[in-house]
């Protein structure tokens, strides 16, 4: 078959983009826990709960974009030696990398803007009690 | 081969229990910001996570379902790994735009209420 080898760079490209993005959310999300509760001043209910709504997030867009760059556009007559396979691979894997690792800052960043809007409103509220 | 079957027969699997599971999920933490935004009213609260639980259960799977028509027709077998993560990639990230838009809108207005305290 003369596709085999882009079969292999699937084979290879799925299971490694799966595994990354799985790790990669269980450790900002459990890590994140402890933030949310800091964040939310201790009501847990809703700290978990945003956390588990912004894991789901996160999950859904980074398979969503790993499937939609998954495609290897083939040169039909000339079959592709394993060279410009790891070529290929490399590319796409190392890519994905780089874009998980910038999802990961923008939620990280996301979490602390929400940390210090949270901060302004315990200041607001103790100014008022002062008063 | 109809190739074609056997993508809608990998898709429609996949795509359901994806839609499903995450109904569930959101079915079941949102409601405490639903509690938030109406203050404790836990029967309206339950109605209203229900509703919103069906209208979401019938947009996605039917979008998923009606988008099978407008495939390109699968020659090989491995345009099959290609039309497959093409379709699901885009169904996937439309669900995580959907879902940041509605964490927008929540965040949105518990503060507004918040403020007008």
């Amino acid at each position: 078959m003369e596709n085999s080898k882009i079969i292999i760079g699937y084979l290879i490209y799925l299971p490694v983009v799966i595994a990354l993005t799985i790790y990669v959310s269980k450790m900002l999300f459990k890590n994140g826990k402890l933030l949310m509760i800091d964040i939310f001043k201790g009501k847990e209910d809703i700290a978990l709960a945003t956390n588990k709504l912004f894991e789901i997030g996160f999950y859904l867009i980074n398979i969503g974009w790993a499937l939609l760059i998954l495609k290897i556009s083939y040169y039909s007559q000339i079959e592709i030696g394993y060279q410009k396979l790891i070529e290929i691979l490399s590319k796409k894997i190392g890519g994905f990398s780089i874009y998980l690792g910038t999802m990961l800052f923008l939620n990280l960043l996301l979490f602390f803007k929400g940390r210090n809007k949270s901060k302004q409103s315990i200041k607001i509220n103790t100014k008022e009690e002062l008063k | 081969m109809n190739y074609n079957i056997v993508t809608y027969s990998v898709y429609l699997p996949i795509i359901f229990f994806i839609t499903i599971r995450i109904g569930w999920i959101f079915n079941k933490n949102g409601e405490v910001f639903l509690l938030n935004i109406f203050k404790g009213n836990t029967a309206l609260v339950k109605n209203i996570n229900r509703l919103l639980l069906i209208g979401y259960y019938l947009v996605n799977l039917g979008y998923a379902v009606v988008t099978i028509s407008f495939w390109e027709k699968v020659e090989r077998p491995i345009e099959v790994i290609n039309t497959l993560s093409g379709v699901l990639g885009k169904i996937i990230i439309l669900l995580a735009i959907l879902h940041y838009n509605n964490i927008f809108w929540l965040t949105y207005i518990t503060n507004s209420n918040t403020l007008k305290q």
